[in-house]
């Protein structure tokens, strides 16, 4: 018996993640480490020597939660790298403390949560105010967060 | 004081030919080998003893491990045998204990298959080393060592990618072929602590190496196989250390317990009838032994080659006395440090103790 196969929702099908080699990476690059999506702020190689192979020690931050992640990795390795995908959506309203976004074909979507912290408080304190604000949301390895503010155009 | 031509002044003739006292009884005559009665090698090693020097420090070193061969080969009484089940390690118990410490120069150069020997026939008790002592001759089984020269340009070997030690050259992917064969046995390492509760040390970890290298060139395979104890407390301070703190990032949480090592190699002094120690080179190899054996108010037997002096208070410098005011070596003992470079000196040593008296031993058998 197959399974129901939901056909209504169109992606490109690109993978969340996609393998590069490790001295292919480059600061400010993004990498997938521990199983975070992290954007990389430290990197610096290690030539072969008594150590073995040539390595790579890579220091990430998770582009969700600023979590600092470490790893080591010989150069000739594959690691992966998340797909990243940023969108903007227009804010239309906040309710129950989720994002109500007008989306670009023109649907509503409101699952997105309004974030904790200092953004949240920013978005709340605009759309409080009565602004035209977009919200840019981040996509990546199946996670969606609200990341930044921006006034509409 | 009368003229000169009178006669010799008598102050300086009372100077000159003050007459000596005697020599004591037996004292030696030096006399050094005569090549005139044909080239005979073992006659050669034999004259040094009255040859004088450091020449005469070795055949002083020689008479010193032939007492402790002489010892380790004796039976033991009844008694003792029953006394030796408190020996953790369970080795055959024998009458002397002798303890080889050597630094991992040694290892890289040819001394490495003297220790071999040693090792692979059973004449040796309890081993010290450092981390390089140990990956070096694992490293010989994947790839080999290469004759080079002391001169070599540190900047050149770096850009081509070759690491020198003293006059010896090993190449950068020698230990890259190590850390790929090192990966996974960590790996089960690691699996094994934290699945079946296995508690590593650095002597197990050796042990577990010197299995699985399975190669009868490897001073280890023989070792594990003759259940000969290797001590090394600083393991991860070599090549062994870089690929296990890289592997820790993949898998966190390797312990290695250099607290029961103490245990282990103190207890093998103390358990032991007798003792003797033959300690290459200086540093953590040769302290690490002595202060095992001050656990039994000192060593029976002890050699020392080294070339390092005293005169800056340096442990590695000190001389056999310095250790006997630490009751590390016994006051009636009748230790022997040998002036020169192990590479030159320990297979000629060898030569004239084990080899002469290798019919005597047997590999180990397991101690029930």
């Amino acid at each position: 018996m197959a399974d129901e196969i939901d056909f209504t929702t169109g992606d490109a099908g690109a993978s969340s993640t996609y393998p590069m080699q490790c001295s292919a990476l480059r600061k400010n690059g993004f990498v997938v480490l521990k199983g975070r999506p992290c954007k990389i702020v430290e990197m610096s190689t290690s030539k072969t020597g008594k150590h073995g192979h040539a390595k790579v020690h890579l220091v990430g931050i998770d582009i969700f939660t600023g979590k600092k992640y470490e790893d080591i990795c010989p150069s000739t390795h594959n690691m992966d790298v998340p797909n990243i995908k940023r969108n903007d959506y227009q804010l239309i309203c906040i309710q129950d403390g989720y994002l109500s976004l007008l989306t670009e074909s023109g649907d509503v979507r409101e699952d997105l949560k309004l974030p904790e912290g200092e953004l949240g408080k920013e978005i709340e304190g605009k759309y409080n105010a009565g602004e035209d604000v977009q919200v840019s949301v981040m996509c990546a390895m199946s996670e969606e967060y609200a990341v930044a503010i921006k006034p509409c155009k | 004081m009368e003229s000169v031509g009178e006669g010799f002044p008598a102050v300086a003739v009372a100077a000159v030919l003050k007459p000596s006292a005697d020599l004591p009884a037996g004292s030696l005559q030096v006399r050094g080998y005569d090549f005139d009665r044909g080239l005979d090698h073992r006659a050669l090693l034999q004259s040094y003893l009255t040859t004088g020097f450091q020449a005469t420090s070795f055949g002083q070193a020689v008479q010193e491990i032939n007492r402790m061969i002489a010892a380790k080969l004796e039976p033991l009484g009844e008694e003792e045998e029953t006394h030796a089940d408190l020996n953790p390690c369970h080795r055959q118990p024998l009458g002397c204990t002798i303890f080889l410490g050597f630094t991992s120069n040694l290892i890289s150069s040819g001394i490495r298959e003297t220790i071999r020997y040693l090792v692979q026939h059973n004449m040796v008790d309890v081993l010290v080393t450092t981390a390089g002592g140990v990956e070096e001759d694992l490293i010989k089984c994947l790839a080999p060592t290469y004759v080079g020269e002391f001169s070599l340009r540190g900047k050149e070997l770096r850009q081509s990618g070759i690491n020198r030690i003293g006059n010896l050259l090993v190449p950068n992917d020698n230990y890259c072929k190590f850390e790929d064969w090192l990966m996974p046995i960590l790996d089960q390492m690691v699996a094994e602590q934290d699945t079946e509760g296995m508690k590593w040390s650095p002597s197990k970890m050796i042990a577990r190496l010197g299995k699985e290298i399975n190669n009868p060139e490897s001073v280890y395979y023989w070792a594990q196989k003759n259940n000969i104890p290797v001590l090394s407390p600083a393991l991860t301070d070599g090549s062994l250390g870089d690929m296990i703190f890289f592997h820790s990032y993949k898998k966190p949480g390797l312990v290695l317990d250099i607290v029961e090592d103490l245990r282990l190699i103190n207890t093998q002094a103390i358990f032991a009838k007798k003792t003797g120690m033959i300690i290459l080179g200086g540093g953590l190899v040769k302290h690490h032994i002595a202060n095992a054996n001050l656990m039994r108010n000192g060593a029976d037997y002890a050699v020392y080659v080294n070339t390092a002096q005293e005169f800056d208070g340096s442990d590695s410098g000190a001389r056999p006395d310095e250790a006997v005011s630490w009751g590390k070596i016994r006051m009636d003992a009748k230790p022997v440090k040998v002036y020169a470079d192990a590479s030159l000196v320990f297979p000629l040593l060898v030569a004239e103790t084990f080899v002469q008296k290798a019919s005597a031993f047997t590999s180990d058998k397991q101690h029930d």
